[in-house]
């Protein structure tokens, strides 16, 4: 029974500070890149949240952390929130983070994780799927549904992003690595 | 971490938060239901008059106004130059409409008041294992953290800085997750011996 309740609280705990930590990359400056494409670290705090946390702990902090915006907090990378960001065209991209982040976790937990290079292997590929790919497929939907535009060109107009977000892939690699020499009873994938 | 609340009492405070919640989901609804622009501006027209009603209080959302006004500009901008200008106006008046409902209800209603809406929504998941009175708990948690993690972030960049004279960036994020999956254990133990009454 304590046992249980020790994973409970852990969970709870777990939850509610990876939401803090991607409220906190909301609050660090963007990083532009060249043609002014921005990299807001708060993508990566859904990848990191993927591999860290496994799917369900991973999928429980995004959707607190949508909540608390939804609330009203101003949490979003310049300090947006509230129910309007909802309705935005990128709204899609918002919906599509707690999903992002349950594939990444579940992805994980079927790669391997036995050293830390594999683990970080593993974070790679797991970010590229979860982080990636399926938050720019609920982006695009977003896009077409709110903007109005075609597939082909929301898909053109995501694809922008796509360079910027493989960088994420590689960072949150690289973090997983220092993770799995730092914390080495640390589990991946939950 | 301060809300988008607005202290400045406006009519629309006095109204409750749950029929707020309903009157914005059935406008998000009904946004979508027609094309047709003339009914869609005549429904901007009423939530642009709403939302100047609110006076003073809507200073606090001026960027998320901009920002708002910058994505219709842009999206219109697009249509327009893909000849069709008639959906430039059909989208840009849903977004415009709804977005400033939703922004009206932030700056009109308390976070607290929104997060027992929320609560009493999400009891029937109960028997899912959805803990919703434990939404509140994992929310001040969620507070308590982004101010501690942000003070952490700006001393590991100072400590960054004094040893190389560069900012930190991205290198400093492995030891920020790190102090946090650490911290995340130490609050776990408080919270079990708590909550074990």
């Amino acid at each position: 029974m304590g046992e249980f309740m020790n994973t409970s609280t852990l969970s709870l705990a777990l939850v509610s500070l990876f939401a803090a930590l991607i409220a906190v990359l909301g609050l660090i400056p963007k990083i532009d890149l060249p043609l002014g494409v921005p990299i807001t670290l708060q993508t990566l705090g859904v990848m990191l949240a993927g591999c860290m946390l496994g799917p369900k702990r991973a999928l429980q902090a995004l959707l607190l952390f949508l909540a608390a915006v939804a609330l009203g907090l101003p949490l979003l990378s310049g300090g947006r929130g509230g129910l309007g960001v909802f309705f935005s065209p990128a709204s899609g991209y918002l919906i599509g983070w707690p999903v992002g982040a349950f594939v990444t976790g579940w992805m994980m937990t079927l790669l391997p994780n036995r050293s830390p290079r594999s683990s970080a292997i593993s974070a790679f590929l797991a970010s590229a799927m979860g982080g990636l790919l399926v938050v720019h497929v609920f982006g695009v939907v977003g896009l077409v549904n709110i903007a109005n535009l075609s597939w082909e060109q929301a898909i053109m107009g995501t694809l922008v992003f796509v360079p910027g977000d493989l960088i994420k892939c590689a960072l949150c690699a690289t973090v997983v690595h220092t993770v799995a020499r730092g914390l080495p009873d640390w589990r991946f994938g939950g | 971490m301060g809300s988008l609340y607005s202290e400045h009492r406006t009519w629309l405070h006095a109204v409750p938060a749950a029929l707020k919640l309903v009157c914005l989901a059935l406008l998000g609804m009904g946004l979508f239901v027609t094309q047709q622009w003339p009914i869609l501006l005549c429904l901007a027209v009423v939530c642009v008059g709403l939302f100047a009603s609110l006076g003073k209080a809507t200073a606090r959302a001026k960027p998320l106004v901009m920002g708002v006004l910058v994505a219709g500009v842009l999206v219109a901008g697009f249509h327009v130059v893909m000849h069709q200008p008639q959906l430039a106006a059909v989208t840009v008046l849903r977004l415009l409409s709804a977005t400033l409902m939703g922004i009206a209800l932030t700056l009109t209603t308390r976070y607290t008041d929104l997060l027992q809406v929320f609560e009493q929504v999400l009891s029937p998941l109960r028997w899912l294992g959805v803990q919703s009175d434990r939404l509140a708990l994992q929310l001040a948690l969620m507070l308590r953290f982004t101010e501690h993690f942000f003070v952490v972030w700006r001393r590991l960049d100072d400590a960054h800085r004094l040893r190389t004279g560069k900012a930190g960036g991205f290198k400093i994020l492995a030891p920020l997750t790190i102090q946090m999956l650490v911290t995340a254990r130490r609050v776990a133990d408080a919270l079990h011996l708590r909550l074990r009454r």
